[in-house]
């Protein structure tokens, strides 16, 4: 299995991870997001034997959190710019390819990602807005909660980039 | 009957010293009279220690943008200005992702700066040790 960017002739019609704007907007808006509108970089997991068939997907942004807006007591430690960060906006495993690993291979493609932006145009951290039933899921990799947590909305977290960086020493 | 050595004419010297190159410039006469002020300004006093200075800026300024780094100038009051050179714009890297606005609570970025802001971050899980190793989960 590789990862790597969505091309325009990759089997997206049949991808099926149970839900349907996740599966949606890989059929729908992924490749014209990239491409044409350039707002979100898709990355797929495929075989390299039958490389159109989808197992997977995410996809990435580059955002920032706004220096002015952060509390006064908490800027003494931060650089006085907006705050960089790699926005993990989607990320899915189709049902039938589900349990063997490919959700972890994803992530571990995006912490990849995060720190060769960290390294070319700089990155503070990943954040993402999880499903409430896959906050546990992202907390296993070290994603903190941020905000209030409700059930109505997503989970925004937060990946420090230097957590990533010990890693990769 | 002995035999004379004699020294060969064309052969090298034992160490060769690299030769400083010279450069010749035409410049217009705007451009001439900007060099001198220049000059003046920064006290120097030979178009060589000119080039020299000006080779050694021009390479920060190249290696900066290599590396995806923007050149800019700040005010005491935070008024930035951004270098942007054309010449200098070919050795930067493309900068594939794309920038989108995130909306954001006033606790979402409370918790971000106190996290952010901490001296030091929480270690890694070893699930992300092992995702960063490639190991199975």
């Amino acid at each position: 299995m590789i990862v790597r960017r969505l091309e325009e002739h990759d089997e997206t019609a049949a991808f099926d991870c149970g839900d349907i704007p996740l599966n949606d907007f890989l059929k729908r808006h992924a490749w014209v997001n990239q491409e044409k509108i350039s707002i979100g970089v898709t990355y797929v997991a495929v075989d390299e034997l039958a490389s159109r068939h989808i197992f997977g997907y995410f996809t990435l942004a580059a955002a920032s959190a706004p220096y002015s807006t952060f509390p006064a007591k908490y800027v003494r430690g931060l650089p006085r710019y907006d705050l960089p960060l790699l926005l993990l906006a989607r990320l899915a495993v189709d049902k039938s390819h589900a349990g063997r690993g490919i959700g972890q291979a994803l992530v571990s493609e995006v912490f990849r990602i995060g720190l060769q932006v960290a390294e070319v145009v700089g990155c503070r951290g990943i954040i993402t807005d999880a499903y409430r039933d896959r906050v546990g899921w992202y907390g296993k990799y070290g994603f903190q909660p941020i905000g209030e947590a409700s059930e109505k909305i997503p989970q925004r977290m937060f990946l420090d980039l230097r957590t990533l960086r010990k890693t990769a020493l | 009957m002995p035999v004379a050595h004699r020294k060969k004419r064309n052969a090298p010297p034992a160490e060769k010293r690299p030769r400083n190159a010279k450069f010749q410039a035409d410049l217009a006469p705007a451009e001439e009279r900007a060099l001198r002020a220049l000059k003046q300004e920064l006290q120097l006093r030979s178009n060589t220690d000119f080039l020299i200075d000006a080779v050694a800026l021009f390479r920060w300024a190249v290696s900066e943008r290599r590396a995806g780094r923007q050149i800019i100038s700040e005010t005491k009051n935070g008024e930035r200005r951004v270098l942007v050179l054309p010449r200098l714009e070919r050795v930067a890297p493309e900068l594939e992702l794309p920038w989108v606005e995130i909306d954001w609570t006033e606790s979402q970025l409370a918790d971000l700066a106190r996290l952010a802001s901490a001296p030091e971050p929480p270690p890694p899980t070893p699930a992300l040790i092992r995702a960063m190793q490639g190991l199975p989960r």
